[in-house]
This record gives C-alpha cells, sequence and structure tokens, in this order.
C-alpha cells in the first residue's frame, strides 16, 4: 500500500486514535498512583484560651495565605500565646468577586478553624471590588451611589456568618485619604456607609456588633483634606448622626515612639490617645458604650522615625496590657499584626509576633509569658 | 541520496504522475522558507525607530518637574527636619537625576516631593498623585506586575561584622562554635536562634546594635549580625570593625514608577547605572551611612 492510502484508511486511523486513548488513560492511572496526597488538615477537636488576659488579641493576617494548614498553624499560636481574640480581614471584593456570587471558601477556613482553636473573630470589612468602582480607582473608593452594595455585602456577611462571627467593624481607617479612596476625607459621607451597613447587619442578625471608627491616630493640621484628626473625625461622626448606629468603637491605638504610660494630649500620638477617644464617646451622651482596641502597638524596625527598639517594644506592649486590664470600658486589646503570610520587605514586618516561616521572635514568648504564666503556675 | 536512486526507489509507481510535482512542491517550500528567512533577517536587522517617549516623561521635560513620592520617615534615607527640609541619600540621588536629566534635554528639572504614608506608595503611585516611589523601598518581587522597579542602588540587607584584624571569618558560617552578638529581637536576632543549633554558637543578645558591636570591638563576642547601615554609623563613629561576606539576605533599595512610564524608568536606571560606573553613589552613600 503506497503513503497516501495508508494515512486514509479509516481502520487504521481509529486504531491510532484507540491507541492514543490507551495511552492517555494509563497516563491518568499512573499519575493518581504517583502524585502525593494532598495535605490533610482536620478542625481537630474544639481548644481553649488559657490565659489571664482575657482582652488580648492579634490581627491575623490570613486574607492573602493560601494553604489550610499554614491558616491552622497561625492560629494555633495565637492560642498558645494566651489571646483569644483576633481581628481579620474579609475583603468583599474577595468574597464577591463577581457581583451577586459569593465565594465564602476562605473565609469559612479562616473562622472554622479560629472557633476551633477556642478564639473569637472580629470580622474587618472593606476593600471594593473592580465592579463596584471607577475603573483605575483604588480598593478603597466607594461613592455613595455604591454604598447600597456594600451594605448588601454586609448583610450577606452577617447572614453566612450569623452565630459564628458575631463582631464586624465597618471599614477602616476613612480618615485617611488614603483609605478613603484618595477623595478628601468625609466623616458625613462614612458615617452615611456606617448607617446603611448597620441596619443591613442588624436585619440579618440583630446581636451581631457593629464596630465603627477604627480611625488612625493622626496629627493632622486644622483643614487638611488628605488627613484629619481621629478625635477631630470622631465628633464630626457624631455631628452626622452615627451615634445610634454603631455598638463598639474601634480604636487603633499605636504608640509611635512613647511609653504605654505616655498621658494622653490631642497632640501626641500615644497608646493612651484611646482615652482622649472615649472622653468624647461620653462628651456625646454615649459612655455606656464600650471601646475595643482593633489594632495598635509598637514597631522595632531599626531605622523608622516612628518605632522603638526591641526590648522598649517588649516591655510597652506588657505595660499597655495592664493598662488594658484597668480600663473597664475596653473589651479588647488587639495589636498589630501578629504575622504575614510572607515577608513584606517593610517597616511593616517589625510589627510581626512571628515570622513568615513561623519562628516566634522575643515578643511572642514575653506576651505569652505575661498571658499564661499565672495560668501554667495553677495561680 | 542520489537523484537517481530516488527514483529508483519510486519506480513501482512509475505510472504515477506525482514524483515529478513532489519535486516541484520540494522547490516552491524552499523558496518560500528563503524567503520568509530573508524577511526576517530583514525585519530583525532593519535599524529600528527610537520608541515614543511615554507621557509622564514628556510633561517631566515640558514642565521641568518631576513629582517624587516620598515618606520622610527613614533616615539617612530620607527625613524632615521638622519644617519641611528635606534630607538623605535618596533626596540627594533624587537630584543628580535632575541634575543629569537638565543637562541632557537643555531644561532646568526640578523635583517636588509628595509626602505620602509609606503604605499608601503604591497606590498613590497607581492614582498618579506622582511619578515615581523614592522612599526607601525594598524591592518586592509581588509588586512586579504593578510597578516597573529601577535598578537597585543599595542592597540593606544584614552583615555578618568582625573585629578588622580577623582574618577567618568569610561569612556567617564561619561563626560555628563562637560567640555571637546581635540586637535582641532583630531580624540578626531571628537569623541567628534559627541557624543555633546547627552552628553551635554562643548567642548574646544587646539592646542596640551599637551595644553587640561595642561587644566585638572588646572581645566580649566573635561576630555580631546586623544591618549595614548600623556598621556604617559605628566605623564613622569608632571603627575597628569590618563586614564578612555579602550580606545574609538580600534587601534591595529601589525606585518604582508606573508600568505605563518605561522611558522615565530607562532615564532613572541610566543615571543609577551611570553613578555606579563614575563613583557617584559610593561618594553619597559615604556622605549619608
Amino acid at each position: 500500500m503506497n503513503q497516501p492510502e495508508r494515512r486514509r484508511n479509516p481502520r487504521r486511523m481509529l486504531g491510532y486514535g484507540v491507541r492514543g486513548l490507551e495511552a492517555m488513560v494509563i497516563f491518568v492511572i499512573v499519575s493518581w498512583f504517583v502524585a502525593p496526597p494532598p495535605i490533610l488538615v482536620m478542625l481537630g477537636p474544639p481548644q481553649k484560651v488559657e490565659t489571664t488576659s482575657p482582652k488580648l488579641g492579634v490581627h491575623t493576617r490570613l486574607t492573602d495565605e493560601v494553604e489550610e494548614w499554614k491558616i491552622q498553624k497561625t492560629l494555633e499560636m495565637v492560642r498558645e500565646m494566651g489571646a483569644p481574640w483576633i481581628v481579620e480581614y474579609f475583603p468583599w471584593g474577595y468574597i464577591e468577586n463577581s457581583q451577586g456570587e459569593y465565594d465564602w471558601q476562605h473565609a469559612d477556613l479562616v473562622v472554622d478553624h479560629a472557633r476551633a482553636q477556642g478564639l473569637t473573630v472580629i470580622a474587618r470589612l472593606g476593600f471594593v471590588p473592580a465592579w463596584a468602582r471607577p475603573k483605575d480607582s483604588v480598593t478603597s473608593y466607594l461613592d455613595d451611589a455604591h454604598v447600597p452594595l456594600f451594605a448588601n455585602f454586609v448583610q450577606a456577611f452577617v447572614n453566612h456568618f450569623r452565630g459564628r462571627v458575631s463582631y464586624i467593624i465597618i471599614w477602616n481607617e476613612p480618615n485617611v485619604s488614603f483609605e478613603w479612596g484618595y477623595r478628601p476625607v468625609d466623616p458625613a459621607g462614612y458615617t452615611r456607609l456606617l448607617q446603611a451597613a448597620y441596619v443591613a447587619a442588624k436585619q440579618a442578625d440583630p446581636s451581631v456588633q457593629v464596630l465603627a471608627g477604627a480611625l488612625a491616630p493622626t496629627l493632622a493640621a486644622p483643614g487638611s483634606t488628605d488627613t484629619m484628626s481621629d478625635l477631630e473625625y470622631l465628633q464630626k461622626m457624631y455631628d452626622a448622626g452615627a451615634k445610634n448606629y454603631f455598638d463598639i468603637l474601634a480604636v487603633h491605638a499605636y504608640g509611635w515612639t512613647a511609653p504605654a504610660d505616655d498621658p494622653p494630649s490631642p497632640g501626641v500620638v500615644n497608646f493612651r490617645r484611646t482615652e482622649l477617644l472615649h472622653d468624647i464617646m461620653i462628651a456625646n451622651g454615649d459612655g455606656a458604650k464600650h471601646v475595643m482596641i482593633t489594632e495598635g502597638g509598637w514597631n522595632d524596625h531599626p531605622r523608622w522615625t516612628k518605632a522603638v527598639s526591641p526590648a522598649q517594644r517588649i516591655e510597652y506592649t506588657l505595660r499597655a496590657l495592664d493598662l488594658a486590664k484597668e480600663w473597664d470600658w475596653l473589651d479588647a486589646c488587639v495589636f498589630w499584626v501578629f504575622r504575614f503570610p510572607a515577608p513584606t520587605l517593610t517597616y511593616q514586618d517589625y510589627y510581626t509576633f512571628v515570622t513568615p516561616g513561623f519562628d516566634p521572635k522575643p515578643i511572642y514568648y514575653e506576651v505569652q509569658k505575661y498571658a499564661t504564666q499565672q495560668v501554667t503556675s495553677g495561680k | 541520496m542520489s537523484s537517481s536512486s530516488f527514483i529508483l526507489a519510486e519506480a513501482p509507481r512509475s505510472s504515477d504522475p506525482r514524483p515529478s510535482s513532489l519535486r516541484i512542491g520540494t522547490l516552491s517550500v524552499v523558496l518560500v522558507a528563503l524567503a520568509l528567512a530573508g524577511y526576517y533577517a530583514y525585519v530583525s536587522w532593519k535599524p529600528k525607530p527610537a520608541p515614543k517617549p511615554d507621557a509622564t516623561w514628556v510633561r517631566i521635560t515640558q514642565e521641568g518637574v518631576l513629582r517624587i513620592g516620598i515618606d520622610p520617615s527613614f533616615p539617612p534615607f530620607e527625613a524632615d527636619d521638622g519644617k519641611g527640609n528635606l534630607s538623605g541619600l535618596d533626596i540627594a540621588l533624587a537630584q543628580e537625576w535632575v541634575h543629569d536629566w537638565s543637562a541632557q534635554t537643555g531644561k532646568t528639572i526640578k523635583v517636588q516631593y509628595v509626602y505620602t504614608g509609606f503604605d499608601g506608595l503604591y497606590d498613590a503611585l497607581k492614582t498618579g498623585q506622582f511619578d515615581v516611589i523614592l522612599s526607601a523601598l525594598p524591592y518586592d518581587p509581588r509588586r512586579t506586575q504593578d510597578v516597573l522597579y529601577s535598578h537597585s542602588y543599595y542592597n540593606s540587607g544584614p552583615m555578618v561584622v568582625v573585629r578588622s584584624a580577623d582574618m577567618t571569618t568569610k561569612s556567617w558560617y564561619d561563626l560555628a562554635n563562637k560567640r555571637v552578638g546581635v540586637e535582641l529581637g532583630s531580624s540578626g536576632d531571628s537569623f541567628a536562634r534559627k541557624w543555633q543549633n546547627r552552628l553551635n554558637y554562643d548567642l548574646r543578645e544587646f539592646n542596640t546594635p551599637k551595644d553587640a558591636l561595642q561587644a566585638l570591638s572588646s572581645g566580649q563576642v566573635d561576630g555580631v549580625l546586623t544591618d549595614g547601615i548600623a556598621v556604617e554609623d559605628f566605623l564613622h563613629a569608632q571603627g575597628g570593625v569590618k563586614t564578612a561576606g555579602n550580606p545574609l539576605v538580600d534587601e534591595l533599595i529601589v525606585a518604582a514608577v508606573r508600568k505605563d512610564t518605561p522611558t522615565l524608568l530607562q532615564e532613572i536606571n541610566a543615571v543609577i547605572d551611570a553613578m555606579k560606573s563614575d563613583g557617584r553613589l559610593d561618594q553619597l552613600q559615604k556622605e549619608w551611612f
């Protein structure tokens, strides 16, 4: 048979096809047996946080942590440090990447592992998806027209996590322009957003606790549009009618270079600035409400002008926990940040308690000693 | 194979007219391949017109203003004296950029600094608040889909430091079974703890890098792991120590521009490269560190 005829023979062509199919099937079967099995991660039996510091917490950063065992390991180490609280970020744009389609898989992983470790989750909500903002805008840009869409997401979140997440923070540091879509900061605009989110959250679960504010401690000059002092901003929130639309005030309490005991003053950023914010609540007839520090602490970068030495960081952090115990209006004192999934290669790495490779820093051991020593010694 | 043997091999099909058409087909394929090769060579070697400069570079050269995003909180790279006066390596580097560009374009280019918190630098660059980030910025491989990075102008990774007279320690591995000093809780401390079991050194922690280097100087420890800038500070003040080997971890300091500004990046790189060649970069580092 000549070559062209051989190529055209349908029976032979069919034979080649069948043999090719057989080879593929064999390849798939062999690959199935040769490939390593996926790592099995189980929630495990429910754990309890043993601590003498029931207000101690850390902001975890599991949003970008892909591997489940690392999520579990992080939360185990939080529990072992003696911290019962975590704040975690649940970006709207990750969960509702397409309008109306929710992907809860990763959020469920984080919440379920946290609960298995006996931790209470405070969920920070923000990050506008691309479909809800103009092209080339940043993820903190949310105009009034799209606020109802954010409120819908808040409602969906509360509904989904009813019984598992009881605290939500609405937005982050709206008193700085870059967290407000690079628009002039606008306390009344934030209050409108808060009101919409609060109503939506309470419709889904009346018992959920809505945290507002989470303002950046700032010393902006009066009239600046890039940033506004957190004290001024909070007062303007009250002026705009925020009082009945949050249950707890979220505060960011960074110490910068000052010791924890440094006295509060409007012209100074320090840990006790938290007291000034609480005073504003009292002045607005809102003193019965409690406060949660949802970010804060000290940084030990060797050159950042707002950092302290690692030894000072330890000393100030432990003293801050003493103060937190004394403040009966404070429910939680959460430090930024427990661990990043990968090095940020910036000063932010010097806020962490544990390296990306799970090596505890000295501050981890010192806080652990502070929060668990009386438990372990049976006192 | 000769053409006669080819014909012989095809002899049983002598009645088939296709052998001659096959030869014509082969020739056609060869001619087409040659034509394609010729076209490819022409396209490859033909002088190309210079790419059109990007709009940002055009604006900088026309308006004479380069807008730099900076967080002046990281001396000795950049610091603000509280009255709006900036100083540091990055400030001096920016002056070199505009100096060279002014000479090159014949138009005076000035720097305008836009203060931005470090965490907001990338977003602010993206939204066009300024043209370039120059703010002790570490190279971050995860950001390369968003920005273009310049060539590195400093490596700020932690170093091994030994006494000047030490001729045996060439790297951190040579510190095995010796006394090693670190600043408590520093990245050098973390690195040292990680390798302590393997290298079996006696790890001693100090409150500051200066204390650790002082201990090295006075013979209490045999090596110190700390960052290069702390070493430079100590060398200026006291001396008697030196670095051994390369940084333990590379922390490359770079500038960043938007992806749609390749001409600006090219011009930045040209000045950085020139400064490395003619010694200006070394000179600036000596001046500021």
